[in-house]
């Protein structure tokens, strides 16, 4: 399911690599590479490497309070089979959806996103989404608290950017 | 609509400077302080006290985003739950406790919880719905769908 990388493709310096980049991203390699007892150029070619094949991304979180403290809105939509993956397509073109995932099971598809006001909200919903071909019923909830994210650990689904 | 964690919610106020820096760092997160520097025209350690200073008042941080499958989880799960006899917030914290739990959101609709669970095979589902999770005092149901495909997973804005 999370596509062609596995965990057997990291090796322990990999291992060791990552563990080190998720504590502090920011981290030289020159620092990565005195730790972990091996050459700067091996540190950069592993990265490197690592970004290549989709498994690390190096990128800025912005906190919500930046964003207008918005709410993070769940859609479960139950849909018609033969139309979920053009769905699945469709809904992640829309800019205000975050997340498009496939589900067996709840529904056909969780999308999700991040409203600061529920007037857009329910005119994505009813405007934008339940029209879409296929769509049988979108059940909408919206988070009040968050307990836990975890901001490091993600479906790397963007295009890599080099460096 | 305002959220959430206690916190106050005044966001810090952020400069041309400051938002430049992060538009280098959403691009490569890995750009030296020298790198980032030189592209606006400012000394390494200008850029190195603005980061501080954004980090500092939870701004904003620099991640390395790793892929679920770099942490050998091959299985995503999305689980609704309802909560009985006990606080919403304490069931969640405890479910938050759980480390295969990537997320928790106490909401307002069908379900009392929803959690992104991630594991790294299908045999260890069973395992984690009817023990771990089940086994929450207050937990009454929990309503699961299994992930076969993530075609988005954007989250730039998160709780810091």
């Amino acid at each position: 399911m999370t596509g062609k990388a596995d965990w057997a493709r990291l090796d322990k310096l990999d291992q060791g690599i990552v563990e080190k980049l998720a504590r502090d991203a920011r981290i030289s390699n020159r620092a990565i590479a005195a730790e972990l007892g091996v050459t700067e150029g091996t540190i950069r070619t592993r990265v490197k490497r690592l970004q290549n094949e989709g498994l690390i991304q190096f990128t800025v979180v912005t906190d919500f309070r930046m964003a207008g403290s918005p709410n993070l809105c769940m859609m479960g939509i139950d849909a018609d089979p033969s139309q979920v993956s053009e769905l699945a397509r469709s809904l992640s073109d829309l800019e205000e959806i975050t997340c498009v995932i496939v589900l067996l099971g709840r529904y056909s598809l969780l999308a999700m996103g991040l409203f600061t006001n529920i007037e857009q909200l329910n005119d994505l919903v009813t405007e934008r989404i339940r029209p879409m071909p296929g769509v049988q019923r979108v059940e909408t909830s919206v988070s009040v608290h968050n307990l836990k994210y975890e901001a490091g650990i993600a479906k790397i689904t963007r295009d890599v950017v080099a460096g | 609509m305002q959220i959430r964690s206690g916190r106050k919610t005044t966001p810090p106020s952020l400069d041309t400077l400051d938002t430049n820096i992060i538009e280098i760092l959403r691009t490569n997160g890995r750009a030296t302080n020298q790198e980032i520097a030189e592209r606006l025209s400012v000394t390494a350690a200008t850029v190195s006290a603005r980061l501080q200073k954004m980090e500092d008042a939870r701004a904003m941080r620099v991640v390395a985003v790793t892929d679920f499958a770099a942490h050998g989880y091959n299985v995503i799960i999305a689980l609704g739950v309802k909560v009985q006899g006990r606080s919403v917030q304490d069931v969640g914290q405890e479910l938050a406790a759980i480390p295969e739990v990537l997320s928790v959101n106490i909401m307002s609709g069908e379900h009392d919880v929803e959690l992104l669970v991630a594991l790294r095979d299908f045999g260890e589902v069973q395992q984690m719905l009817f023990d771990r999770i089940a086994s929450v005092d207050g937990v009454i149901h929990i309503r699961s769908g299994v992930a076969v495909d993530i075609v988005k997973y954007e989250f730039n804005v998160v709780p810091l």
